[in-house]
């Protein structure tokens, strides 16, 4: 299925409702995306104003997600919608929870931000950290592009940087746990940073699920726990299939 | 008729004679003349065919008349084709200039249509923002940038236009702007302020830094000066001056804290929030802690006409009625008045200051609310403000949707109207517009 095959339906309502169904996902996603945005910038910035306002404004995601939802529950109800309208839909409720997840990291990196702001700063103003927001925030807005272009190619490639994350955030950890033994002083300002890091690679995760979700879309294929090989196997036989259909 | 035509009619005409002559000299004329006309018609369906061939094919198949009708046919079909051929690469090449030039330009554009539909982007659109012309055209563009400031601003496209981060590029900063044009189509203009963006945080940086680092020492000077001017031992001698030095350092302590306002505000959230403010109470304490400032100043009247309440910043609030009320005050003889009125408005409340102070040029309002401006150096200075009010109140206002007006007659006094939209607006007991 193609985005273009989104508007292809016989009754036009339905038609302009899937569409824009779609696109608050990705309306959703951007607020995710700027709220991520401002907790990694609080965390730069030492901005501890910035850091609680994130945590305050959570609520903005959360109110989406529960107006997609009904929405979603709207469409099932009025149009029963089949094959790869259904895909879709049950793609997209479940989307937005891992959306809204993300939302609930982001909130906790704000939260913590703003506490680290108050205390004294390793030299390297947490490049590491930094480092690993900067995967993190490119596979959030990959997958988002990913959704938005249905393009299983794209989400193939996401839940592949997954792996990249997962290193980092090991080597952070490590890192940390250096710091804390080298110097017991620091331990409680590590622990924080620590939380930051292990809600970024959550982040990470959530990214992959909605990969994952992408993908069943496109090609109706479930590839959630099976190693990456095998789904990459799986992806690329789909995607020669529909490309020898058409 | 055109000539050829004639020309032709009258070949059918002599052939037909020649076959009516014969069929009357050997006998059955009609078949003579259905022959004839059977040729003819045959002559007419192959060079229909040939021609058709042609057209179809693009190609001269089969040899056609060399003269006569048909041949001026053909000859005039060519023309047409070589002519549109001509346009053709015409077409091409001046398409081709414009795909170049287009390529060249460092800002990006996007062609949206009603939906918001990319149409089409150039080069610099997919450095900047990262489309990609292989998938995204037919695309809504809400759905590839998806900043939220975009999805409003695409919503409601208007004004100066809007920066947000660039989606595409590491801790760049694009400012884009959205045009109409013909019929339901717009372009949106996408220019990388990277560098302005960066210049313009360290101007603000700078400004914060060095306001904060000035204030410690200045705090040192003023205890000082306070503890010496409280001295009873202090000589005659050194009253006036320490005096003096006592109120510059204070003034250049407000100074610094105006600054620092500033910047805040610049800084800040576009948006200032919605806290419950209770207007007239606010307003109420504030004319009243005017009172008992100076004796010397002209007469405070505060006339409600609405108990609005507003949703925004206290404190913000506080200051840009603060300082509108402390202007008035500063510029109006003791003589004069000022009127502070809180009054319903077409589009929601505004908040009048009326002075009959000394006004201010008309040529010199659209800049009086730039930071340290002045209408009269010396005037100013002599009445002890740190000529940041305005800019604070300008700034203060933007972050509450609010605008201010400003209109004087020099000489006769000016009013501050500050118009604040119905949705900031709380109205209370007996009135039917209620907002939320």
């Amino acid at each position: 299925m193609e985005v273009e095959d989104l508007g292809q339906h016989i009754s036009r309502r339905f038609n302009a409702e899937i569409v824009s169904l779609h696109s608050s996902v990705l309306t959703m996603g951007g607020l995710v995306q700027e709220q991520l945005d401002r907790a990694i910038e609080a965390l730069r910035e030492r901005d501890s104003e910035l850091g609680l306002q994130v945590a305050q404004d959570d609520f903005k995601v959360n109110r989406m997600e529960v107006g997609i939802d009904e929405d979603c529950s709207r469409i099932l109800a009025t149009h029963s919608p089949a094959a790869g309208d259904l895909r879709l839909i049950v793609a997209i409720i479940k989307t937005i929870t891992d959306l809204e997840r993300i939302g609930d990291e982001a909130e906790k990196i704000g939260r913590l931000a703003a506490r680290l702001a108050g205390l004294e700063r390793p030299s390297t103003n947490y490049r590491e950290l930094r480092n690993l927001a900067r995967h993190v925030k490119q596979m959030v807005n990959d997958t988002l592009d990913a959704f938005a272009r249905l393009d299983a190619t794209g989400a193939l490639e996401v839940v592949r940087a997954d792996e990249v994350v997962d290193e980092e955030y090991e080597s952070t950890y490590r890192q940390g746990i250096t710091f804390m033994m080298e110097d017991p002083r620091t331990i409680s300002r590590v622990i924080d940073s620590m939380w930051i890091a292990r809600s970024l690679e959550r982040i990470g995760d959530h990214c992959k699920n909605i990969c994952e979700y992408v993908i069943y879309m496109v090609h109706g294929k479930d590839i959630r726990y099976t190693s990456v090989e095998n789904v990459e196997a799986e992806v690329r036989q789909a995607i020669q299939q529909s490309e020898a259909v058409s | 008729m055109p000539r050829r035509w004639v020309k032709q009619v009258a070949y059918l005409a002599a052939w037909l004679a020649a076959a009516a002559l014969l069929g009357m000299f050997f006998g059955a004329p009609a078949w003579w003349l259905t022959a004839v006309l059977l040729l003819y018609v045959a002559h007419t369906l192959r060079h229909i065919y040939l021609l058709d061939r042609m057209l179809a094919g693009g190609k001269r198949v089969g040899p056609f008349a060399t003269r006569g009708l048909w041949a001026e046919i053909l000859a005039r079909v060519d023309k047409l084709r070589k002519k549109s051929r001509n346009r053709k690469k015409k077409f091409h090449r001046v398409l081709r200039e414009i795909r170049e030039s287009t390529g060249a330009l460092r800002d990006g554009g996007v062609i949206l249509n009603a939906a918001n539909e990319i149409v089409w982007f150039n080069p610099a659109a997919t450095r900047m923002l990262g489309l990609d012309p292989r998938t995204d055209l037919g695309r809504r563009i809400d759905n590839l940038i998806r900043h939220p400031q975009f999805v409003g601003y695409l919503a409601e496209p208007g004004g100066e236009g809007i920066s947000i981060p660039s989606p595409k590029i590491e801790s760049g900063w694009i400012a884009v702007q959205i045009i109409p044009y013909g019929r339901d189509q717009s372009i949106a203009i996408i220019r990388d302020v990277t560098r302005e963006t960066r210049l313009e945080r360290t101007r603000r940086d700078f400004v914060a830094n060095a306001s904060h680092e000035l204030r410690s020492p200045l705090t040192v000077l003023s205890g000082y000066l306070d503890t010496l001017a409280d001295d009873d031992d202090l000589p005659e001698s050194w009253q006036v001056p320490i005096t003096e030095m006592l109120r510059q350092a204070n003034r250049m302590t407000q100074i610094l804290r105006d600054l620092m306002e500033l910047t805040r505000l610049e800084s800040a959230e576009a948006d200032a929030g919605h806290g419950f403010v209770d207007v007239c109470s606010m307003l109420k304490l504030m004319v009243r802690d005017f009172g008992t400032v100076t004796a010397v100043q002209p007469a405070l009247n505060l006339r409600f006409e609405t108990d609005a309440a507003l949703l925004g910043n206290e404190t913000e609030l506080h200051s840009i009625f603060f300082n509108l009320l402390n202007n008035a005050v500063r510029f109006t003889p003791a003589s004069g008045s000022v009127e502070v009125v809180w009054r319903p408005d077409a589009h929601g409340a505004a908040l009048e200051v009326i002075d009959t102070g000394i006004g201010i040029p008309e040529e010199e309002i659209p800049r009086i609310t730039e930071r340290f401006y002045r209408v009269d150096p010396g005037r100013s200075r002599a009445t002890g403000g740190t000529g940041l009010g305005l800019a604070i109140v300008k700034h203060a206002l933007q972050r509450h949707d609010g605008v201010l007006q400003i209109s004087s007659v020099e000489g006769k006094g000016s009013t501050f109207r500050c118009l604040f939209a119905t949705d900031r607006l709380v109205f209370r007991g007996g009135r039917a517009e209620a907002a939320v």
